[in-house]
């Protein structure tokens, strides 16, 4: 952790637009450079628990019904550590661990059923062009409100859904096409798999352990990931393109996403310090301009 | 490769309806003790009824 202690001046209204943005990166850089264990521990702990339900049910140790609900928890999981290492939080290009921020990244990112470098890709493009509507992948979860939220990350899980198209651009845009031929394989693969066990007399344990908590873990990752902290998603602009928002379901239950605005802002600093790091910066938010949502 | 897989994504819905719908439509009517009308067997119902449903989701580009 950088320890070094920053002063939030009293009147910060006299800060000049420069001024600011260095209080603002300093809070930011006090609360970054950590290394998260919490995200490598939650990845590995989470991968090893979904693994485990496998024979625990196939062996008829543990009821389907009882592992269902289980396995929808560790696929909700999965997301944020390999967003961590999207992030290079773990380790950036060049440090001595930066072998454990991929091997976080493409260990996580196939329950998900995508190549680890597609989701990278996709996500720095969803930083670069947020809420605008011809390049942001994630612009499809914009919704009116949580139900037709819902209702529209559905729809963008359609065979011929804008999102597909979306992010096979961004992979064009980054010059790497080739990752579409990957994505498709690793759906292909995944459908292999889970077809295989299906006629093979366990296609009620492919669909409870892996498609069915697929599908409402990615309801859930988007609506707490995507739509809420963007929402009505606008506006563009560093300030403006997201939000700080208090949640019914409260920080844990939205997975850490009522700061999502410090992400944005200060992508590199770890998810378990937003809290901490939102707390401090929020008078330099607050004169900003940002939308805090009464936190 | 590339073209063989473009080509079998291309018509995903309709493998995914056959290859993973119908044994669980199939598998789960029996785990519900459900019975086949016409006296179709569950599989065959689950061939007909998934296989209708990818083609549908085939033709239109959706399931739902």
């Amino acid at each position: 952790m950088n320890a070094q202690s920053v002063i939030v001046p009293d009147d910060i209204s006299r800060l000049s637009n420069g001024e600011l943005r260095k209080l603002e990166n300093q809070i930011a850089r006090k609360h970054s450079g950590m290394f998260p264990w919490e995200a490598v521990v939650w990845a590995f702990g989470n991968l090893a628990v979904w693994l485990s339900l496998w024979p625990l049910v196939l062996f008829d140790i543990l009821p389907l019904w009882a592992a269902f609900p289980i396995a929808t928890v560790n696929m909700a999981l999965v997301y944020l550590p390999t967003h961590e290492a999207q992030h290079d939080i773990i380790a950036r290009p060049g440090q001595k661990l930066r072998w454990l921020n991929e091997l976080v990244g493409h260990a996580t990112s196939w329950m998900l059923v995508y190549p680890f470098e597609v989701m990278r890709i996709s996500h720095l493009d969803h930083h670069r062009h947020t809420n605008d509507p011809e390049r942001d992948v994630d612009i499809t979860t914009k919704a009116p409100g949580p139900w037709s939220a819902i209702w529209r990350s559905i729809q963008e899980r359609q065979p011929n859904a804008k999102r597909n198209h979306d992010y096979a651009a961004a992979m064009a845009r980054a010059g790497r096409p080739g990752l579409i031929v990957l994505a498709l394989a690793y759906k292909l693969a995944f459908i292999g798999i889970i077809s295989a066990l299906a006629w093979n007399g366990y296609a009620l344990e492919a669909l409870l352990l892996w498609w069915l908590p697929f599908q409402i873990a990615i309801t859930y990752i988007i609506f707490f990931l995507s739509w809420a902290p963007h929402h009505p998603g606008n506006e563009q602009g560093r300030y403006r393109n997201t939000r700080s928002w208090r949640s019914k379901v409260g920080n844990i239950g939205s997975m850490g996403m009522q700061f999502h605005i410090v992400h944005h802002l200060h992508p590199y600093i770890p998810l378990t310090r937003t809290p901490a790091a939102y707390r401090e910066m929020r008078p330099v938010l607050e004169a900003r301009g940002c939308r805090l949502g009464g936190l | 490769m590339e073209q063989a897989l473009k080509l079998i994504a291309g018509a995903l819905p309709l493998i995914f309806a056959f290859a993973f719908l119908a044994p669980v439509i199939d598998q789960a009517m029996q785990a519900l003790e459900l019975v086949a009308p016409f006296g179709l067997s569950t599989l065959t119902f689950a061939l007909i009824i998934g296989g209708a449903w990818g083609l549908f989701a085939q033709v239109t580009g959706r399931w739902v």
